[in-house]
């Protein structure tokens, strides 16, 4: 049985979707979207000259009646598309509660995989934990497999730190082909790591999709004022602060400024970038907010 | 606007102690965040502080203001109007001659006085008193307030003692009486409440303070004609002192000496072998609050004799003593007492007799019917002395398994007292002191004196008249105490110790105002005769901590309510209102959560 949102009209609304790609990828099968190789789909490519053996089908006859030479039309070859999902299941991502954060975080993932499945492309999961890269799903194909998917995300519960370069360094080891990949975490490391873990995602020839998923007790932190000693829940660390209003505007002003240097360095480098707070609706979020950033065609 | 009760508010010294409660830092709460990487620099800046930063919530101005209002009602304020009548009473009393910063305490009072007068409104009366010798209104009131001045201007303080006044009664029942809008009491006492009308304003601060508190010139016993002089100096401070006490007779320096006094205590010291002076003084040579007793005059006693009065039914028993060097004695019947001039004589001997009140002058009840002092119990023969008082002047030298009286009456005292000698049937001899003025009572006759006859009884004999002597010979008469004059005529006259030369009239057996210490001079027919006064109270000279005031309740007369609108019960209602306030604001912060760790710590007090 399919989680929540799962509806059949919330799944019948995402079989509308097609996941957009700003590259073009050689797929192994026939399919819906455009490779650089040329194929027999309907999309118009190039001419080239006429020689022998050519399929007279495609000879481009208004050219010949004009230049009496012989072009032949090629097309683009249209073949299937490689999703790799990237889901952050580190114990941030458990904050405040797995229900808040992490759950809807994979739902997003089961989503995308569903769009994937239903266009009868190839989905595979990656769980980030640690700094290793063996947590992740076989390729899925065909729209019967989200079970797999809910399965697999659902199969592993958020703990530890992430070491987010290293953890996707892992996971592309075994990465044999191109496509789209979709990153969802919380995004809530240095600078300099989720940097170096998307370029790394870019040097693999990906066209990389940021989903960053914050719950609203990290946007708006409602901690009782006075003495605090803050506990990181991933590395433990603790550190003591006053809590009080100018404190908790601080923490906002800064929390803004670090999302607006991830949406300007996903923006620099061609990234889709899209900012979920769980206490959205996850449906306007995923039928509404990613079509509208691109996301989906 | 005033405040009845001004000490309420050093209580507004505690109020920076609401802060403590924010100023603390408490154990931090554990809270798990998923990053603490945004938080870095918020924390940074906070950690650096060794206190917790002072955040002061709504709530804590509240508190503030509750508090300040409390003070605010426990001092009591009231509106007041000019007066239209008031009394103003000087304290006068030897402590208002303290010095403060180059003033005396009365000179200040006299000052705020002034300011007083200056309140009143036009056409308002005054009223003077004076503490000392007694609450007493001064001749002439009531003074328009322009007069009063001058009076004021014109006052000065006594040597005396201050008088044992209720001032919480005695000053409302003159408001009350006289109707007056205010009593202002002008007083070194400090205040602990007061009221509306009864308002007392304390002048000074406590003081350390040296004094003489006592001096006597004497021989040094009755057979002996060397004089010797004793000072007895008391350390009114927490530090020990050393003093140099000059000795001077009529005003020329006969000898110096240091003395160590310890805090608190008293030291004694004794010159001898000086020359004979018709008057004597000893000073302390010290710079201290009190100049007054730091000085002390003596006149020798003018007889080098023990003069005594024998009032006997038996005169020849009592002028036994006759035979005693350095005593002279006169015997009179006991009907003869009553008229018979006693100015003069050291020691009055009653034997078998009493007086219907007790003499002024030192005196030995021998077998005396029942008196104020002492009743007789049954009659025993040769009672055995089974204790006696060791060391005492009485008892030396005497062998007492020999003293054995053949009849004695042993005491049953009255008053407190000192058994010097007892039976197992109870004391035979019986001492009181009271101001000076030594009274011995024998349940025994010691009469007549035999000499070597009987040595344990001729001794005993020997020590009461040498006991006697002693005191005799070291009377002082302290200020405000009457002066016996003895018997004046027309042309006498009085030298005070100031100068003012005072008339006597004839007759005149005595001198009331000796409200100043020093030499007396009395010029009667063309002799003088010295009389040496002192202050005799050392609870003037102790001036670490006297004794409050408290006036409590309201207690003016009717008139006066118009002169006050007392607010504080308004205030006080303006506090309960705020803390039902904060009572009901607090918990919902809480809720809130805009309420401080602190807050909650007070809520919870």
């Amino acid at each position: 049985m399919l989680p929540e949102p799962f509806t059949p009209q919330f799944l019948s609304q995402l079989e509308t979707f097609r996941l957009r790609t700003r590259k073009e990828f050689l797929g192994s099968h026939p399919g819906s979207y455009s490779a650089p190789r040329r194929g027999t789909s309907l999309e118009f490519a190039d001419y080239r000259k006429y020689s022998l053996g050519d399929d007279l089908r495609y000879v481009d006859w208004g050219i010949y009646a004009r230049t009496d030479r012989l072009y032949v039309k090629l097309f683009h070859e249209e073949v299937d598309l490689f999703a790799y999902i990237f889901i952050d299941a580190s114990a941030s991502m458990a904050f405040p509660t797995v229900e808040e954060k992490f759950l809807p975080a994979s739902h997003i993932a089961v989503a995308l995989s569903y769009v994937v499945l239903a266009n009868q492309d190839h989905v595979k999961l990656h769980l980030l934990q640690g700094s290793s890269g063996d947590k992740a799903s076989p390729f899925y194909r065909g729209r019967r497999r989200i079970a797999d998917c809910i399965n697999f995300a659902g199969s592993l519960k958020p703990a530890g730190s992430l070491a987010m370069a290293q953890a996707l360094a892992d996971h592309l080891r075994q990465f044999r082909r191109p496509g789209k990949a979709i990153l969802i975490s919380d995004f809530l490391v240095p600078t300099v790591s989720y940097q170096q873990a998307l370029n790394l995602l870019r040097a693999f020839n990906l066209d990389i999709s940021v989903i960053q998923v914050l719950s609203r007790r990290e946007v708006d932190p409602s901690f009782p004022s006075g003495s605090l000693a803050l506990v990181d829940s991933e590395s433990q660390a603790e550190i003591k602060c006053q809590w009080d209003s100018s404190t908790r505007k601080s923490y906002q002003a800064r929390l803004a400024q670090h999302n607006l240097q991830i949406r300007s360095f996903c923006h620099q480098s061609g990234i889709h970038y899209s900012l979920y707070v769980t206490d959205r609706n996850l449906g306007d979020f995923i039928l509404a907010t990613l079509p509208a950033i691109g996301l989906f065609k | 606007m005033e405040f009845l009760n001004p000490i309420a508010f050093y209580g507004l010294l505690a109020l920076p102690l609401l802060l403590v409660p924010y100023l603390i830092r408490r154990k931090p709460r554990r809270v798990i965040f998923s990053s603490l990487l945004l938080f870095t620099e918020i924390s940074s800046r906070s950690s650096g502080r060794p206190w917790g930063r002072l955040r002061l919530p709504p709530i804590f101005f509240l508190q503030l203001l509750l508090l300040t209002l409390l003070i605010l009602a426990l001092g009591e304020p009231v509106f007041s109007v000019r007066p239209n009548k008031i009394a103003i009473i000087l304290d006068n009393s030897a402590s208002m001659q303290a010095l403060e910063d180059g003033k005396t305490r009365f000179a200040l009072a006299k000052e705020k006085a002034r300011n007083l007068l200056a309140d009143l409104s036009v056409g308002g009366k005054v009223d003077l008193y004076l503490t000392a010798p007694r609450l007493e209104k001064i001749a002439g009131a009531p003074f328009a307030p322009s007069d009063a001045a001058g009076t004021i201007a014109s006052l000065e303080p006594y040597d005396l003692g201050e008088s044992p006044v209720d001032y919480n009664k005695s000053l409302g029942q003159l408001a009350a009486e006289q109707r007056y809008d205010r009593v202002y009491l002008l007083t070194d006492h400090p205040v602990r409440s007061q009221s509306g009308t009864a308002r007392v304003i304390s002048l000074g601060q406590p003081k350390d303070n040296l004094a003489l508190t006592s001096f006597q010139v004497r021989r040094s016993s009755l057979a002996n004609s060397r004089l010797e002089a004793a000072a007895e100096v008391t350390n009114f401070s927490a530090k020990d002192q050393r003093v140099r006490i000059l000795l001077r007779g009529s005003g020329a320096v006969l000898a110096s000496r240091e003395l160590a006094v310890a805090a608190g205590k008293s030291a004694s010291v004794v010159f001898e072998g000086f020359p004979l002076h018709p008057y004597y003084e000893a000073e302390i040579d010290v710079r201290d609050a009190l100049p007054l007793d730091n000085r002390r005059f003596a006149v020798p006693a003018k007889s080098r004799e023990l003069r005594i009065l024998g009032i006997s039914p038996r005169p020849q028993a009592v002028a036994s003593l006759r035979s005693v060097p350095g005593v002279s004695v006169d015997v009179i019947a006991p009907a003869d007492y009553e008229r018979t001039d006693r100015s003069g004589y050291n020691l009055e001997i009653f034997h078998f007799s009493t007086p219907a009140v007790l003499p002024r002058n030192p005196a030995l009840f021998v077998l005396p019917p029942d008196n104020s002092l002492v009743e007789l119990a049954r009659p025993i023969s040769r009672p055995v002395v089974s204790s006696w008082r060791e060391p005492h002047p009485l008892t030396r030298y005497i062998n007492f398994t020999l003293l054995r009286p053949s009849y004695a009456r042993p005491l049953r005292p009255k008053v407190a007292g000192e058994a010097i000698m007892e039976s197992p049937d109870g004391p035979l001899a019986f001492a009181v002191e009271s101001q000076g003025v030594r009274h011995l009572v024998l349940g025994f006759d010691p009469f007549p004196y035999l000499g070597r006859e009987n040595l344990p009884v001729s001794i005993f004999t020997l020590n009461l008249l040498d006991w006697f002597f002693e005191s005799a010979a070291g009377k002082e008469t302290p200020t405000g105490e009457l002066l016996s004059l003895g018997v004046t005529r027309q042309g006498d006259w009085l030298v005070t110790p100031k100068g003012e030369k005072i008339p006597l009239k004839p007759g005149q057996k005595n001198f009331p105002q000796t409200f100043t210490q020093g030499i007396y001079q009395l010029n009667r027919a063309g002799e003088r005769e010295l009389f040496a006064v002192n202050l005799q109270d050392t609870n003037e000279s102790d001036l670490r901590a006297l004794a409050p005031i408290e006036i409590r309740g309201e207690t003016g007369s009717p008139s006066s309510s118009s002169a006050f609108f007392s607010f504080w019960p308004y205030l006080l209602l303006a506090s309960l209102a705020l803390l039902l306030l904060e009572w009901f604001i607090n918990p919902r912060m809480a809720r809130l959560g805009l309420h401080s760790s602190s807050n909650r710590m007070l809520s919870r007090l």
